[in-house]
């Protein structure tokens, strides 16, 4: 069966016309594609590194604030000059974008640009039309980054195979955050993210995140639009849906994993979609080195706790959100259904949305390994 | 609880205590008869007018009652035009034609036209009636325009629009935005560009105001404009600034997304800036809390309603929390509504007026002018299509009808051709005629308060208004208040989910739009235009000369920003801070200075 087809929409910089966006967005995922959204206000040099990373067929440009001529070809132009003209630019603008202007705009490179009035049913076809044959050979990558994504789109196309020779090699520290949906898993990561990049100047990060297929084998891949640290040219991030796979990860997963972590990052983090009380993504002895549990204070009642089988797997246990009123109840009953397990798991509590939350230092102090740092932390 | 809450209550036991009234009025002898010679005396006071064809009327209508209970249920309930709870009018006699023999004695400091008439001028002659939005290019260019467009009134009111970049908080040099300088606004960078953008204009005179849309980077727009006011004229300008500047945060990240800090942060600078600008400039409005953008983004005229009042009293308390006195910062707050179709339009602001005044009074002690709602309404265009344009005149005209009956303070009356271009001369044009027929041409609102207020019709949609509102605040106090409700994304979930709604009411024709998916010809020919773009020029001399800007104070401003952010860390009131930092920075490198201490705004998706 042919895989999703995936694309990449945003909107651009200086524009927060994100209404019709959201819309297409919406009604893409219905019709079996799977979109990486960026969100709004997105600089040319975000969206074409996105594009590269995740390696989608085209990118959709939405633009009403002016300035798309020479937007659109700003793409266009480094997307060719990044090696990557395999990747493909439409959009359109409502009424801002003039016929005259898209006449210019497909000169310089652009696919296609809707005009107000086109139903979103043309909208779904054009992209089925346009962006659903296979690929043919790529191209040479011009990038280290390039190449990796290439070999990403192999795996998740089930074209390649990791020898599992291989999947043992590691270079880099693998985490795994998994959690309840809204707990703050990907605010709490991009956080982080910022953490890693301001500490060493060299570091390279590896975000490997998850998002549920929906009913049309869709997906809104949408975690970049709220990670706004790492969109960054230290950070690889990819966006995988999970095509039909329980438990929080995509089928293709693993192996993708493998490859990230003998690719020379400092840290890979991988994030699972939102999970129920028995998911276990994240197995023993598996790729993944150090495991975070991020909770939401409202977990409900104290019995809720028993049956969440991560308590009992994760390395350290987040609360996030503790600004919350139940957030000290919550940090008490976690502390003693950890007890239980007689491991030394660790306990914090983050405000992830907080610029410089010192709970979040004090993870990032667990989990880049500065012990020594975590404990003068600890006790202030 | 929250304020809100306490809103809530105000609304329910004033609405308790006009039922009581009434009851009182009929029962308690005295107190009937005082009301019945007290409503006499009032009819006694309405002077006469007479109309072009002769026949005498009121200058104000009154409902034809003699009864004291009803009496009490006017009083109490509506209320006068000028009179609390404002349900009539925030003025008493809003849009009418001065009456040359009649002295009138109050004097209103509403921020706009409509709303003046203490000065007897007449009103063809004082102020006219349009406020055009304009902002294109670079600085000189929005300077020639606002010229062009002032030369021949007498009183000078500019409307700034602002490009993306600024906006946003950036500066012309940054990475991709070069094709966005000066389209859509004005391109402003410095302090320079600010002297140059009003240029000319006496800034401290009665007769200038200057009106700013931008919210994100608002205080240090604010703090550039203070200070290229200072520059042309000197320190003693300051408490003469008249105006107003957008500021509302709340909205933005509600509806419009152009947030560039978190929001407490956010929220902690736009404090700072309304502590400033009410004790030292008493003249402006650091604050429209807009509902325009909610309602264009798609939100039912209720929640329009609902979210810019709740917005409006969470604004109170953070003001008032501040220890800046409500008496103080009320009168300087206002408000800017949609104006579109639905039947909800008929009362909308009357009721928004209504229960301003109650909270403002009864939750926040706030004396008259305080209660204040002084409204800008906008006609809506989202109302207006591309298939067959010009139906837009008669959408507009049945808008800005709806935003008359409602007395607004100003209004602004959107161009038919905006669905599918930037506004040309000759739309403008019959737009702002369309203010003027009504206002001046017709007989509607020129010669009675209160002329088409108050039809069983009304009553019914304010009365229906009104309880759906209460239960939007209800809402959001349950969510622990209008913070904590937005942080939980409530109010824009409620918006998208509205204007998909509405978008599925079209596409399913149970809401008929005309031409659209009603009475179709068939053609959607719209005309071509050609676009006034900022010329390549242009853009790359506004980054030269910010380079430049940025050369010549590559030292000091260095030092203002370290100092900046070292009161940003304080916690103190960072205005004065960044009063002295745009003298010397760009508003990029303040934006970035600032976003370094206290983060950048995390989009909600």
């Amino acid at each position: 069966m042919a895989q999703p087809i995936r694309i990449l929409t945003a909107v651009p910089i200086c524009d927060g016309h994100d209404s019709a966006i959201n819309t297409i967005n919406l009604e893409f995922i219905r019709h079996g594609i799977e979109v990486v959204y960026l969100g709004y206000h997105r600089p040319v040099g975000d969206i074409v590194r996105a594009a590269i990373q995740e390696d989608v067929r085209a990118i959709g440009i939405s633009s009403y604030n002016g300035g798309h001529i020479e937007f659109f070809a700003e793409v266009v132009d480094l997307l060719r000059k990044k090696g990557a003209d395999d990747i493909k630019v439409f959009g359109g603008g409502g009424g801002t974008i003039t016929h005259d202007d898209a006449k210019i705009m497909r000169r310089k490179g652009v696919d296609e640009i809707f005009f107000a009035g086109t139903s979103l049913e043309d909208m779904v076809k054009f992209v089925h039309r346009r962006y659903s044959k296979p690929r043919g050979r790529r191209v040479k990558p011009k990038s280290a980054d390039q190449e990796l994504a290439h070999k990403l789109t192999g795996i998740e196309d089930a074209k390649a195979k990791i020898r599992s020779s291989q999947s043992a090699i590691r270079n880099s520290k693998v985490i795994g955050f998994t959690g309840p949906g809204g707990a703050g898993k990907t605010t709490l990561i991009d956080e982080l993210v910022l953490r890693f990049l301001n500490k060493d100047q060299q570091s390279r990060v590896a975000i490997l995140s998850h998002d549920p297929s929906v009913i049309g084998e869709g997906a809104l891949l949408g975690d970049r639009a709220t990670m706004i640290n790492s969109q960054n040219d230290r950070v690889f991030m990819r966006s995988m849906a999970t095509r039909g796979q329980a438990g929080g990860l995509s089928p293709a997963t693993k192996d993708c994993l493998a490859l990230l972590a003998r690719s020379g990052f400092d840290y890979v983090i991988i994030e699972t979609v939102g999970t129920g009380q028995e998911a276990m993504p994240f197995q023993k002895n598996g790729i993944v080195e150090q495991t975070v549990l991020v909770m939401n204070p409202d977990y409900g009642s104290r019995l809720q706790l028993q049956k969440i089988v991560m308590l009992d797997l994760a390395d350290i246990v987040v609360v996030n959100k503790s600004d919350l009123q139940r957030a000290k109840t919550a940090h008490t009953e976690i502390e003693q259904r950890l007890e239980q397990n007689r491991r030394k798991q660790r306990l914090l509590d983050t405000v992830a949305k907080r610029h410089r939350d010192p709970g979040v230092d004090r993870l990032f102090d667990l989990i880049s390994g500065n012990a020594k740092r975590a404990k003068e932390r600890r006790k202030k | 609880m929250s304020k809100l809450g306490s809103v809530v209550e105000s609304v329910e036991r004033y609405n308790e205590f006009v039922v009581d009234q009434v009851k009182r009025a009929r029962t308690d002898e005295k107190f009937g008869r005082d009301l019945l010679g007290r409503w006499n005396d009032i009819k006694a006071k309405i002077a006469t007018t007479s109309t072009p064809t002769g026949i005498p009327l009121p200058r104000l209508a009154l409902p034809e009652i003699d009864e004291p209970g009803e009496i009490a249920r006017y009083l109490f309930g509506e209320g006068l035009p000028g009179e609390f709870p404002y349900l009539n009018g925030a003025y008493r006699e809003m849009y009418l034609e001065p009456l040359r023999e009649v002295e009138s004695l109050e004097r209103n400091g509403g921020p706009s036209r409509t709303g003046g008439k203490g000065e007897k001028k007449a009103l063809s002659a004082a102020e006219e009636p349009t406020r055009l939005f304009s902002g294109l290019m670079l600085a000189e260019d929005t300077n020639e325009r606002f010229h062009f467009l002032t030369a021949h009134q007498r009183t000078h009111r500019l409307s700034t629009a602002f490009d993306g970049p600024t906006l946003y908080g950036i500066d012309s040099d940054a990475d991709g935005v070069f094709g966005k300088i000066g389209e859509g606004g004005v391109a402003i960078d410095t302090i320079e560009d600010m002297v140059r953008l009003y240029d000319g204009f006496d800034l401290g005179s009665a007769n200038f105001s200057a009106s700013m849309t931008i919210s994100g980077p608002a205080p240090i727009i604010m703090a550039m404009y203070i200070a290229a006011a200072k520059r042309r004229f000197g320190p003693s300008v300051v408490p003469k600034l008249r105006g107003t500047i957008q500021a509302d945060i709340f909205k933005e990240v509600q509806a419009q997304n152009e947030t560039i800090f978190p929001i407490e942060p956010s929220l902690r600078f736009l404090t700072d800036m309304v502590e400033f600008t009410t004790r030292e400039m008493p003249r402006w409005y650091p604050i429209s809390i807009s509902g325009y953008h909610i309602g264009e983004a798609g939100s039912t005229p209720v929640q329009q309603a609902a979210y810019t009042l709740s917005n409006g009293f969470a604004y109170a308390e953070m003001f008032a929390a501040r220890g800046i006195p409500v008496d103080q910062f009320g009168p300087r707050l206002s408000f800017f509504l949609d104006c579109g179709l639905d039947v909800e339009y008929i009362a909308l602001a009357r009721i928004s007026r209504r229960i301003w005044a109650i909270g403002m009074r009864d939750v926040f002690g706030a004396g008259p002018k305080a209660q204040l709602y002084k409204l800008h309404t906008q006609t809506s265009g989202r109302s207006l299509i591309a298939a067959e344009f010009k139906n837009n005149l008669t959408r507009t005209a049945a808008e800005l009808m709806l935003a008359y009956m409602n007395a607004t303070n100003s209004c602004h009356s959107n161009s038919a051709d905006e669905p599918f271009t930037t506004p040309s001369e000759e739309w403008i044009r019959l737009a702002a005629h369309g203010q003027a027929i009504l206002l001046e041409e017709s007989g509607i609102f020129k010669h009675t308060m209160n002329m088409l207020s108050g039809s069983p019709g009304m009553k019914a949609v304010e009365h229906a208004v009104e309880a759906a509102i209460l239960n939007e605040f209800r809402e959001i106090e349950r969510l622990g208040g209008v913070l904590a409700a937005v942080e939980e994304r409530y109010q824009r979930s409620q918006i998208q989910n509205a204007a998909h709604k509405y978008e599925q009411q079209i596409y399913d024709g149970t809401r008929p739009i005309i031409a659209l998916n009603k009475y179709r010809n068939g053609s959607d020919d719209v005309p071509e235009v050609k676009l006034v773009r900022t010329p390549r020029k242009k853009q790359q001399l506004q980054v030269d000369r910010l380079a430049k800007f940025k050369k010549k104070n590559a030292e000091k401003s260095k030092r203002a920003l370290d100092k900046l952010a070292a009161v940003v860390e304080s916690g103190k009131n960072c205005f004065p801070a960044l009063l002295d930092a745009v003298e010397v920075c760009s508003l990029g490198q303040i934006t970035g200075q600032l976003q370094e201490v206290v983060g950048r705004f995390r989009p909600m998706v």
